[in-house]
């Protein structure tokens, strides 16, 4: 059944002006952690990183592990919206505003573990280049000053990249709106008007930020890699930490997506926008990914074993057969067993399936993550230092307060902005719709140009 | 200053209203650039708005990355020189480490000079007020002229019915 | 610095010296058991064999004020390099406290700060004035006594004379009953670490990594080896 233009400004602009209970309840209860979360830092400010279970040698681990699961969280917008939008795929477009939101809260997440896991978070700002009468400057070969800049990008590209095609939307709800709410509508919407010339402008910047945005979160969850692989550490000073992050990164972040986007649809009432298909679609991609992860993971694995070097290897077993055992294959079953039946099989690839496969790869990932980091630092060359690790209170309260940040900025954002991008579903309704790459005046016809059916028409 | 417009249901319309009006543009006495088009989404493929294609932006960003690339190489190159300190016998001026910074300030150039093409070209932000109508929301295309001289009404009107208008509206520009 | 393990009889002497001179505290049995005690120089103690022969080895582990040190380019701040004479200086105002050099160093010789430092009453009186008390946050290491060295440099400037061998000393070199550290100038062929350092049982700890450590361990002579009895 298509639906009217009427019918989709109205559906989509629903949830802005109206709020129901079970939103202020699931706000609550993010607000409820968020503050858990800001409690326990003060206490960790006050009395220093002790509070943590970190130690010699193992001198990052849940902070770390928090920075890289929540920058490779945010690495599900960028594939959706940049990558499907240049293969000019059109069902990704009820998706695009959910994945680039995600991205933007996951990297302001994970951007500040960095600043408040150091041991004087107050001089944070030590890290921005800046001239100064102390006589600091960063390190530019250092990966933590890489990270900075890296992360910084990509904060900005997302953003942007976030809020350019949200403009029209604005519009939408400035023209719909009034009183106090059309006043902040009509600044955010910057005084959009629609003419041809603005719609021409915006998409073609839309396609230079997606073909920029893809390198650049590529290159920031390969950096992320090389706070690791830069070193010595046996077990982390490996080439395949690029792309293996890469590759969790997307992984992880496709399954978020299609958690966030399974909430909206009971909460928003989207069911008509965030169809089966595009679950179908995120769901083959994400078995993919699974694929993928486990390739790596093998391949990783593999070679650290059959090299049989004694520093590696002491690593290799704390993983497979003593005491990060359980949570390795844990992370296994999580990330590989249980996803890929479900994912690989179309009866399966429903909404609740893919859905329940996401729950298993987020806790899996972040598993992943925690694994790479704590085995290598618990014992590194010299025997005699060998450690352990044991979180305390502190580090849970902040973990369980970053997931608690990213859903309150999320809801926070479904209040205030369409979910779903009210123009680019207008647009899908068009008989020949996509973006083809612009055309010279000389050049253009009249002729219509036709593609093929509708993807969004096959599943009806 | 008035603004004399019509509203059609589809592309087609509108794009027929369009040629109509830039048609009798000299004989009415008006500028075709005096002839506004609104519309709650892209229309791709008609020459309305292809005729705004332009590979200036993408020229642009390629410039505001060579700008950020040659930022970031002088901030790292110079401060690593003026203050040269040895860490773990690498070079002052290592070229892969540097690359890397230099790469990101490529990036960020090319997007923040993205940015701002888009809000020049757009003429954004715009204080001035949109001319805007109620049913663009539900799909329809706003065409007409700003400020019509008087004497051109009633020929504007017949045009813009022909096309195959539903309405024929006036309003103070800009309204919103 | 040259480790003679032959002498070392795991005393620990120098531990206790190394703490005395540079102000090191003591985090307490609790935050001991958690893995947090600083021990800039520690004595790494190694069993061999079983019962009824077991055979222990002593290795004292310091910083190695390594030529190409892992944990100096990856310090954000500039908080961890080398010094034109060759140390490895960590410089406690500038560290932010990543943790990335400890992270790095493949001979776990640094240590982090997790509260600030207390010394119960009245063993703050007996803190080293010319040294720093670092703050909570702070990574901290072994500098060969640089408060030493600086000093008696500043002090054979000021004479208008070059240094001698043995004018300085680290605390722990200082303290140790057996010899078993020597301290003093590689640059210096004559120096006795120079001498020591040229041995035919001289290794480097962790050599095969590349980090060109500047501590030579003298390895234990053949005849003590299990084989020989």
């Amino acid at each position: 059944m298509q639906r009217t233009a009427e019918q989709i400004e109205h559906d989509l602009l629903w949830p802005i002006f109206h709020t129901s209970r079970k939103y202020w309840i699931a706000v609550g209860l993010a607000t409820s952690l968020v503050l858990a979360g800001v409690a326990a830092f003060g206490y960790q400010l006050y009395a220093g990183i002790g509070v943590w279970g970190i130690n010699s040698p193992v001198f990052w681990a849940f902070d770390i592990t928090n920075f890289v699961f929540w920058i490779g969280i945010s690495h599900a917008g960028t594939l959706i919206s940049a990558i499907l939008r240049l293969c000019n795929a059109t069902w990704r477009r009820p998706v695009t505003r959910c994945a680039e939101a995600i991205t933007v809260f996951a990297i302001l997440i994970g951007g500040m573990v960095p600043l408040c896991h150091i041991g004087r978070p107050w001089l944070a700002f030590w890290m921005i280049p800046y001239p100064n009468q102390r006589g600091i400057w960063p390190n530019f070969r250092s990966p933590l000053a890489w990270d900075f800049f890296a992360i910084s990008t990509y904060l900005t590209g997302s953003c942007i990249f976030l809020y350019l095609p949200t403009i029209p939307d604005f519009a939408s709800v400035r023209d719909a709106a009034t009183g106090f709410r059309k006043k902040v509508y009509r600044a955010l919407a910057l005084g959009w008007q629609g003419t041809p010339r603005q719609w021409q402008r915006l998409e073609i910047a839309m396609h230079i930020m997606a073909i920029a945005i893809v390198p650049v979160a590529v290159s920031v969850h390969t950096i992320v890699s090389w706070d690791f692989s830069m070193t010595l550490v046996p077990m982390w000073h490996s080439s395949i930490f690029g792309p293996y992050f890469v590759v969790g990164a997307i992984f992880s972040g496709i399954a978020a997506l299609i958690l966030a986007m399974a909430l909206l649809r009971k909460l928003l009432r989207l069911e008509e926008y965030l169809k089966p298909i595009h679950f179908n679609n995120l769901g083959k991609l994400l078995l993919t990914m699974s694929l993928l992860w486990f390739y790596f993971t093998f391949a990783e694995r593999m070679t650290a074993w059959y090299g049989n070097t004694p520093s590696e290897m002491a690593v290799f077993w704390v993983s497979i057969r003593q005491h990060f055992a359980p949570l390795f294959w844990i992370m296994v079953f999580c990330n590989f067993i249980i996803p890929m039946p479900i994912l690989a099989s179309k009866r399966l690839r429903t909404v609740t399936g893919t859905a329940i496969a996401s729950c298993f790869i987020v806790v899996g990932m972040w598993i992943e993550r925690f694994l790479i980091i704590v085995p290598a630092l618990d014992h590194k060359f010299l025997s005699y230092s060998w450690g352990t690790y044991r979180p305390t209170w502190v580090e849970d309260t902040l973990m369980a307060a970053s997931f608690g940040a990213m859903a309150l900025l999320y809801l926070l954002f479904t209040k205030f902005v369409p979910m779903v991008s009210v123009w680019e579903m207008k647009v899908g309704l068009q008989p020949h719709p996509g973006f083809p790459l612009p055309v010279p005046a000389e050049e253009q016809h009249h002729s219509l140009i036709l593609e093929g059916p509708l993807p969004t028409d096959v599943a009806e | 200053m008035k603004v004399l417009y019509a509203l059609y249901p589809g592309p087609d319309a509108a794009q027929d209203a369009v040629d109509s009006l830039r048609a009798a543009a000299a004989d009415l006495k008006f500028d075709a650039k005096q002839i506004v088009i609104v519309s709650g989404e892209p229309h791709e493929g008609y020459e309305f708005t292809d005729s705004h294609t332009t590979s200036a932006p993408y020229r642009w960003a390629v410039l505001g990355g060579i700008c950020g690339g040659t930022c970031g190489y002088l901030l790292t190159t110079i401060s690593q020189k003026a203050y040269p300190l040895v860490t773990g016998g690498m070079s002052i001026t290592p070229v892969w480490t540097n690359g890397i910074i230099v790469y990101e300030m490529t990036m960020l150039g090319a997007i923040l000079t993205t940015l701002v093409t888009l809000l020049i070209g757009a003429g954004l932000p715009n204080f001035k007020g949109v001319i805007t109508d109620p049913e663009i929301a539900t799909g329809k295309i706003l065409v007409g002229v700003v400020g019509p001289p008087e004497s051109s009404q009633p020929e504007l009107e017949k045009r813009l019915r022909q096309a195959g208008a539903t309405q024929i509206k006036y309003a103070s520009a800009p309204n919103s | 610095m040259v480790v003679d393990l032959d002498r070392c009889t795991g005393c620990e002497a120098c531990v206790v010296a190394c703490h005395a001179e540079n102000n090191v505290p003591t985090v307490g049995e609790d935050q001991a058991a958690r893995g947090r005690a600083m021990h800039w120089i520690r004595v790494e103690r190694y069993w061999e064999g079983d019962f009824p022969n077991p055979r222990v080895r002593f290795q004292p582990v310091l910083c190695q004020q390594c030529d190409d040190a892992p944990c100096e380019p990856v310090c954000p701040t500039y908080a961890s390099y080398h010094t034109p004479e060759g140390l490895n200086a960590q410089v406690y105002n500038r560290c932010i406290g990543t943790r990335f050099c400890a992270n790095a160093c493949p001979y776990n010789v640094r240590f982090f700060n997790f509260y600030n430092p207390a010394w119960d009453k009245p063993l703050d009186l007996q803190l080293n004035p010319d040294v720093s008390v670092r703050s909570v946050g702070v990574m901290e290491k072994c500098t060969f006594c640089v408060q030493r060295i600086k000093s008696a440099e500043i002090q054979a400037e000021a004479e208008k004379r070059d240094l001698k061998d043995g004018e300085f000393n680290t605390a722990c070199a200082q303290s140790c009953a057996s010899k078993a550290l020597v301290f003093g100038d590689l640059n210096d062929p004559n120096s006795e670490v120079s001498r020591l350092d040229r041995s035919h049982r001289a290794t480097k700890l962790l050599g095969e990594l590349g980090t060109k450590p500047n501590v030579t361990y003298l390895e234990r002579g053949s005849w003590q080896d299990a084989t020989n009895g």
